[in-house]
């Protein structure tokens, strides 16, 4: 039995149950969405933000609606692990002539892949209905969009798996990711621009891995020019190298498998 | 072998050989140290101190494809239909896809799921998850079958039509090993049992050689109030082996129930509300080994 065919068997099997959980799946999309028509047309309208170099507030908002999904979407994924554990379906998988880390590498591939559809389909439904630029043309433009939400999905899942594999309750988790990504994403340039803001703000920025996913997709879609951001090539460096050591830590984590906490 | 879990010691001292083919039964009450012993068979946790090996091998993932097991609680994706959590087993197995079909449907025939392969797993009754958690178990043809507490909230209908497909044809070429602490149960399945109390094991033989040499008769009286020094009393009674008591039921071996009775009566006149005698039987031989019954320990005297 190769270990591929097992990751497969694996993959496919979280796909199908997260196709299953309709709910979480439409809010994982919807939520960004409501955010990008309301927030957007509302601050867009209401207060006629002017540092913003390149088209309105809303189609600003997209790069961050974007991977405001991913980071929904990694939660939900990783909330799983929880889910086979209290099923008793994580027992059934450990069980199996495979190490751990193939179990946990076919899930965590099935998170990265709900994660980027869902993404890019955030990034699909709302671009027809904003003023984006696509500077380096559509297709370009939508295959670097497309690579950003991936690495960033990767980078995700690996900080996902690293957290459930040490906290014992799934509200614990959910509560530490929420902790940790939320305020990651306010200043990520997500829902602001970076550019002049207070300098003590602005090196929480700067050493924030998911501002360098937004520049990403900012220069993908939205922005006319590289001006003010921070430009794919350093993007691409860090997601690249965040992604494959958080990834490698994650799977380097082995859930705990007990429950031990009502 | 030892396995402490903190200071906990969940094996302690535990040494057992099982032969191949067959049924084993390992019988003690729960925290006994079973569930450990069958987990660490599975080779689903690092090894214990001291030596254990499944096969003549040291257990090792590899090792598990020719092991199946039953958990103590199902092992089902609630989200999944019955036929794609069985080809999920069977590709996790190496089932060659090829057999996967014809071997899945042998097996839901033989459990009785013949006809529920589209049903989600949700809608499924607990014994039907039951019977469905053995054909997974089975999907890959073990050598070796684990089965912890397997029909832990399985009606005695389901129960009996289980363990005939359990021990259908193919029992004679598997070892099957049973934890349990349903000591009737294992009376009328297992070749040879083994006692477990306290991370040990006590005693191991055939159901008839443990029982060899208990009193004859088991009689269980219900008499609420009953005192201590009344059972050291009773204890002493010529024929009288094994005395407990549990939930105010006192449970007494004797080598002749016709003498003992009516004893028991003039002893207590008033106090009894009711007598059952039957034949000794493998929960017996368990108190008589261990010193406790392995529901409710309560020993006496």
């Amino acid at each position: 039995m190769s270990a591929a065919a097992a990751c497969s068997a694996l993959f496919a099997r979280d796909l199908r149950s997260v196709v299953r959980s309709r709910s979480q799946l439409y809010s994982s999309i919807f939520t960004p969405l409501l955010i990008l028509v309301f927030l957007g047309n509302g601050v867009s309208e209401g207060l006629d933000p002017a540092n913003l170099s390149d088209g309105n507030f809303t189609a600003y908002l997209v790069a961050g609606a974007v991977v405001m999904t991913a980071v929904f979407s990694s939660t939900f994924s990783s909330a799983a692990y929880y889910r086979d554990r209290d099923t008793g379906l994580m027992r059934m998988l450990l069980s199996s002539p495979h190490s751990a880390r193939i179990i946990l590498l076919g899930k965590s591939l099935a998170g990265v892949a709900i994660g980027m559809v869902q993404a890019f389909v955030v990034l699909c439904v709302a671009a027809p209905f904003v003023d984006f630029e696509w500077q380096y043309g559509l297709i370009p433009g939508l295959l670097i969009a497309l690579a950003a939400v991936a690495l960033l999905n990767v980078m995700l899942a690996g900080i996902a798996q690293t957290l459930a594999s040490r906290i014992q309750t799934m509200q614990g988790f959910h509560l530490l990711m929420n902790l940790a990504l939320f305020p990651l994403l306010f200043f990520s340039g997500a829902f602001f621009p970076i550019d002049g803001l207070p300098t003590w703000l602005e090196v929480l920025a700067y050493v924030n891995p998911l501002t360098y996913a937004v520049d990403a997709l900012q220069l993908a879609a939205y922005a006319s020019s590289d001006a003010t951001y921070i430009g794919l090539a350093v993007d691409f460096a860090v997601l690249i190298a965040l992604s494959a050591a958080v990834y490698a830590l994650g799977l380097a984590r082995t859930p705990k498998l007990t429950w031990s906490g009502a | 072998m030892v396995r402490s879990y903190g200071e906990r010691r969940a094996l302690d001292g535990f040494s057992l050989s099982v032969p191949a083919g067959g049924v084993f039964g390992l019988l003690g009450p729960n925290g006994s140290g079973k569930s450990t012993f069958i987990t660490l068979l599975a080779a689903m946790e690092a090894p214990p101190e001291g030596r254990l090996a499944v096969f003549g091998e040291a257990p090792a993932p590899p090792l598990r494809a020719r092991v199946g097991t039953v958990f103590q609680e199902n092992a089902q994706d609630p989200l999944l239909s019955v036929r794609e959590t069985l080809g999920l087993a069977g590709r996790l197995f190496d089932v060659p896809r090829a057999t996967l079909a014809a071997r899945q449907a042998e097996l839901l025939v033989a459990f009785g799921l013949a006809g529920r392969e589209n049903d989600g797993v949700a809608s499924l009754s607990g014994g039907m998850r039951r019977r469905l958690e053995m054909v997974r178990a089975l999907l890959h043809d073990p050598e070796l079958v684990l089965l912890d507490e397997p029909t832990t909230g399985v009606d005695v209908d389901e129960r009996r039509a289980l363990w005939e497909a359990l021990l259908g044809p193919a029992r004679a070429r598997r070892t099957i090993l049973l934890a349990t602490n349903d000591l009737a149960e294992a009376d009328a399945v297992c070749d040879q049992v083994a006692f477990v109390s306290a991370g040990r094991v006590v005693a191991t033989g055939t159901p008839s050689e443990l029982k060899r040499g208990l009193r004859r008769e088991a009689v269980r009286v219900t008499w609420p109030g009953v005192t201590d020094e009344q059972l050291a009393t009773i204890a002493t009674w010529p024929g009288a082996g094994d005395v407990t008591r549990q939930d105010g039921v006192l449970h007494v071996t004797v080598d002749d129930a016709a003498a003992f009775v009516p004893r028991l009566f003039e002893f207590a006149p008033g106090a009894i509300r009711g007598v059952q005698i039957e034949q000794s039987t493998l929960e017996d031989a368990y108190v008589r080994y261990v010193g406790h019954r392995t529901r409710t320990p309560e020993p006496v005297a």
